[in-house]
């Protein structure tokens, strides 16, 4: 249980580390630049990847729905996006707001598709984040 | 609005953006494989990444000097891929490797600004800031029992 706990905690680490990277990266090129590499580099390890293990590919894709064939182009701004943030806030003020961000469109999401949810639970916690967002508003960085 | 509260909200509406891309691409996972699903969706960003790179001279700086390691973050992000995939399938579930996910996020980033981790700038939070990332991180794990439960 413990290494899915470090595996889980790792796999955040990974996304800070990919952001420190790609913010490095666009600090001597562009953000765009950087989005760019990181799309190009991560499809060519899983193009590795499919070729080493074929039994990830899938059997059928007939149920895929068409616009979820495009989440990749939302990903390209996203990557730009905080590759251009993390140089200017910070990368613990980045991670922070992009995770409130996260959860509390994830909730009008999930809440937009009719998905299940535990209002009490979503209302609480939309007010903390929303809380945390004003006070990292409200801090005065030293640098 | 300073130009600071202006990055905060557009960091912010990003955290958006990547809900929005996280229902995309669960999407296509869940009807064909997360392995399949994340190589779409970079070979797609790839190549519409590359038609705005030609749409935009500006941002065409190839080099700039960077280290050879700075173009690493794409290999981060496919480890990444991996690593959740094997927690998910853990007793953890979705919610408690999403959760675990969030904290280790914010921690590295706080050493990240306290060290200047990989070159970028030494940033020393402020009390406020590591309060933000209590109440943001206490709120999310609430969200995410809302969404388990």
């Amino acid at each position: 249980m413990i290494g899915f706990v470090t595996l889980a905690l790792l796999g955040g680490v990974l996304v800070g580390l990919s952001r420190q990277l790609n913010g490095r990266l666009a600090l001597s090129t562009t953000a765009l630049m950087a989005s760019f590499w990181n799309h190009v580099v991560g499809f060519v390890i899983l193009c590795a990847t499919l070729l080493a293990a074929p039994t990830l590919w899938p059997e059928t894709m007939a149920g895929v729905p068409l616009w979820a064939w495009f989440g990749g182009w939302v990903g390209v701004v996203f990557v730009a996006s905080g590759s251009w943030l993390i140089l200017r806030i910070g990368a613990a003020a980045t991670a922070v707001l992009v995770i409130a961000g996260q959860m509390v469109f994830g909730v009008i999401l999930d809440l937009w598709q009719a998905v299940e949810r535990n209002l009490a639970l979503d209302l609480l916690g939309v007010a903390l984040i929303l809380a945390g967002v004003a006070l990292a508003a409200s801090a005065q960085p030293k640098e | 609005m300073t130009t600071r509260n202006l990055h905060h909200l557009l960091a912010f509406l990003s955290g958006g953006l990547l809900a929005v891309m996280l229902l995309f691409n669960g999407t296509l996972a869940a009807q064909t494989t997360a392995t399949f699903a994340s190589w779409v969706a970079h070979g797609a960003g790839a190549v519409l990444a590359l038609a705005l790179l030609f749409l935009r001279p500006g941002a065409r700086i190839w080099r700039g000097g960077a280290p050879a390691w700075a173009y690493l973050g794409g290999l981060s992000g496919a480890l990444t891929v991996v690593v959740t995939a094997v927690a998910v399938n853990s007793a953890l579930a979705l919610s408690g490797t999403l959760a675990l996910g969030l904290a280790g996020q914010a921690a590295f980033g706080l050493l990240a600004d306290r060290f200047g981790f990989l070159g970028l700038k030494v940033r020393k939070p402020g009390w406020r800031a590591y309060a933000a990332l209590v109440l943001v991180l206490a709120g999310s794990s609430l969200v995410i029992l809302g969404g388990a439960g």
